[in-house]
């Protein structure tokens, strides 16, 4: 028999095992993977059909609008691309275990890839069909915002070919990450059983990013030079996306080290156990804050959107008030959805980390730790490294718009207040999405022989 | 003997069983108690009851404290959790330790959770540590040691609060027969050095027979006690005897 098609014959005998604790874990198992997915296509097609009504412009600004265009879909298709991911990781997590059980039984390495590509397919694809329909819900909303003066109307509905490729590309994402995700399985099947190794964050990927946003210095630095405006969009789309993946790949490590400083200093047990939870796994972790790295990030586009929008409608022509109007309608659009990611991503995966450390909490409620310390330890774990990575971020933003705006349009107060009200607004999302997550807490420990005899 | 714990009329039902029926027991400081019995005896939940992890549905279940008696089965959840921290120690079949903290770590935060300095509690776990026989593996995360070690360090964790009772439910049961009996010799030979009370859930008739005692449960009553009938104890108002909560390790056994 071959590996798929055993595969495929296993993979409806284990999720039909799992109805039975369907209600205890299904939120985990299924609900919150169907959910993120189903955010992200919705996300995904909105963009990209507010995106579409630009190209459909052919007159002489439609190309200032274009190059606007670009920016705002890098700055959200990036980190959608992202939270995509962590649900594709969070859809084939939840089956580490009972996979590793099957390497150990004897299923091959092809198989279990099969298996665990197959079931985050399918909920990838149920989450991205909901996705489909809550965007063609919202599609005549969509259709209400003004550009130029008018309402986009149907210009900004996407095609059937359009949303079913959008869905398929989703579907190939989860598909992807998940048969990426599980390669320690596949090799170690008791690697994850007994978690013989903490997750790496090496250095290098410091390194790497470093080397990209001086890249992207430069490169925008030289922009003028690149002549032709399609290259010039170009350049600019990819240094801001290329410094989004580098922010993405250098988050870890910063977390790491951080939390390897503070493991030094822990004195309490909360502390201890907040800077180990993020050693233990730094990409876990900078999947619980990356998001509001991610506004933060975007923030620094917004309040030079504004600040430029600002200086442009002093004793401006009626064109130029037009593009004003517009570009704060832009910048506000893209702020609204990079906080529905953040919104969507943080309540994802705290719900996704307490249910994880279900065991661990009734380890530790067995040994008498007070409800409050776990709650305490929850939150520092994610709260602490938040001012690092939004400042970081904001950083590696403006050194990047820098050499196209300049230092004295970046310190305007429009942009400090914008910035600092979107770290605030970050920072509120996520500290809700714990709050939420911390409350799971109690309801783990009503019923902790669902999970007492977890990995721990 | 001192009565250290004791239990009256201890009933606890699950939907449609009765997992404790009435049940009279009481343990002895320095005891070291089995308690046996096929699946769904309850023996399991008579521990857990004892150690303040589930609540009877009816009965008293009273710990004889230096300072004075103490009703677990009237005390509130955070009641129970400095009860679980500071007077009783766990070992389980599965460890319950925490695969993120190191070896030293586990064992610390017991003390830490108890308000001791981590200096002071690394230092103490580090001595608990070396006298189980785990000197040099201090810093190794669970994953790196082997299911002996592991229990090893429970074992450790257990005690290093000067915990009173060792409540042990199935120890040995993940281990080979080899491990197993050295992993009990460890926990039987610490807890008497340290004057605690163990009371251990088991299949193994090789553990219930190195145990003083041997209680054995079936269908949530016990049926026999191989120690003697121990009528119910009068507490005093003022207990004297018991060693303090955060009595240091004694060292005085051999691993």
């Amino acid at each position: 028999m071959s590996s798929l098609s055993m595969a495929l014959r296993l993979t409806p005998y284990l999720a039909r095992s799992n109805g039975s604790s369907f209600r205890e874990t299904g939120l985990r198992d299924a609900g919150l993977p169907i959910l993120a997915f189903g955010t992200v296509t919705a996300l995904l097609l909105t963009v990209a059909g507010g995106s579409q009504v630009f190209w459909s412009w052919s007159d002489d600004i439609a190309g200032t609008y274009q190059a606007l265009a670009v920016v705002a879909m890098v700055l959200l298709v990036i980190p959608l691309l992202t939270l995509g991911a962590s649900a594709a990781r969070l859809a084939a997590r939840r089956r580490d275990d009972r996979l590793a059980s099957l390497r150990l039984l004897g299923a091959n390495s092809a198989t279990v890839v099969w298996m665990t590509v197959i079931e985050s397919t399918v909920l990838a694809a149920v989450g991205a069909l909901a996705g489909a329909g809550l965007y063609a819900c919202m599609a005549p909303f969509l259709g209400l915002i003004q550009f130029r003066g008018q309402a986009i109307g149907s210009h900004a509905w996407l095609s059937v070919p359009s949303i079913l490729g959008c869905v398929l590309a989703v579907c190939v994402l989860a598909a992807a990450s998940a048969a990426l995700g599980l390669r320690k399985v596949v090799v170690t099947p008791l690697g994850v059983r007994t978690r013989q190794t903490a997750d790496g964050a090496h250095w290098v990927r410091g390194l790497i990013a470093a080397v990209v946003v001086v890249v992207g210095v430069v490169a925008m630095g030289m922009l003028s030079s690149f002549g032709a405006f399609v290259v010039i969009i170009a350049v600019m789309g990819g240094c801001f996306g290329l410094a989004l993946l580098a922010l993405n790949l250098m988050g870890p490590w910063i977390l790491r080290l951080r939390a390897s400083s503070q493991l030094k200093r822990a004195k309490r047990p909360e502390q201890l156990l907040a800077a180990r939870t993020v050693l233990e796994s730094p990409k876990e972790s900078w999947r619980q804050v990356g998001g509001v790295a991610m506004t933060s990030f975007v923030g620094v586009f917004v309040g030079v959107g504004m600040a430029v929008a600002d200086t442009m409608g002093t004793g401006a022509d009626a064109e130029a008030t037009l593009l004003v109007r517009d570009i704060n309608t832009g910048v506000m659009i893209t702020l609204l959805g990079s906080f529905l990611m953040v919104a969507c991503s943080a309540g994802v995966n705290q719900a996704a980390a307490v249910l994880d450390r279900a065991s661990t909490l009734v380890a530790l409620d067995r040994v008498g730790m007070p409800r409050k310390l776990m709650v305490a330890a929850r939150v520092k774990a994610v709260m602490s490294p938040l001012f690092l990575v939004a400042g970081i971020s904001a950083a590696a933003a403006a050194v990047l718009v820098l050499p196209l705006t300049g230092a004295a349009l970046l310190t305007q107060p429009v942009v400090i207040l914008t910035i600092g009200g979107v770290f605030a607004a970050g920072f509120l999302l996520v500290r809700l999405a714990v709050a939420a997550g911390t409350a799971q807490i109690g309801q783990v420990l009503a019923r902790p022989e669902r999970y007492a005899s977890m990995d721990s | 003997m001192n009565a250290i714990l004791h239990a009256q009329q201890l009933t606890k039902h699950y939907p449609g069983s009765i997992a404790l029926d009435h049940v009279d027991f009481t343990a002895n400081g320095g005891e070291s108690i089995a308690i046996i019995g096929p699946s769904g005896s309850g023996k399991t939940t008579l521990l857990h009851c004892l150690a303040g992890i589930l609540r009877p549905d009816a009965g008293a279940i009273t710990l004889n404290t230096p300072s004075s008696p103490l009703r677990l089965d009237t005390l509130g959840d955070a009641g129970l959790s400095r009860l679980r921290r500071e007077e009783f120690g766990f070992v389980f079949q599965q460890g319950m330790l925490l695969p993120e903290l190191t070896a030293l770590e586990n064992v610390a935060l017991a003390l830490m959770l108890n308000g001791t300095d981590r200096n002071t509690s690394e230092a103490r776990a580090a001595e608990w540590l070396g006298a189980l026989g785990l000197a040099g593996m201090e810093q190794r995360r669970l994953g790196e040691l082997s299911g002996g070690q592991v229990q090893r360090v429970a074992i450790a964790r257990a005690q290093v609060t000067g915990a009173r009772v060792v409540f042990a439910d199935e120890p040995t049961g993940a281990l080979d027969s080899a491990t197993s009996a050295e992993v009990l010799n460890v926990l039987l030979r610490s807890v008497a050095a340290n004057g605690r009370t163990l009371l251990v859930v088991t299949h193994d008739p090789n553990v219930a027979a190195r145990c003083q005692r041997v209680v054995e449960l079936r269908d949530g009553r016990i049926v026999s006690d191989s120690g003697s009938p121990v009528p119910a104890p009068n507490f005093p108002a003022q207990a004297t005897q018991a060693a303090p909560a955060t009595a240091n390790f004694k060292g005085a056994f051999n691993v």
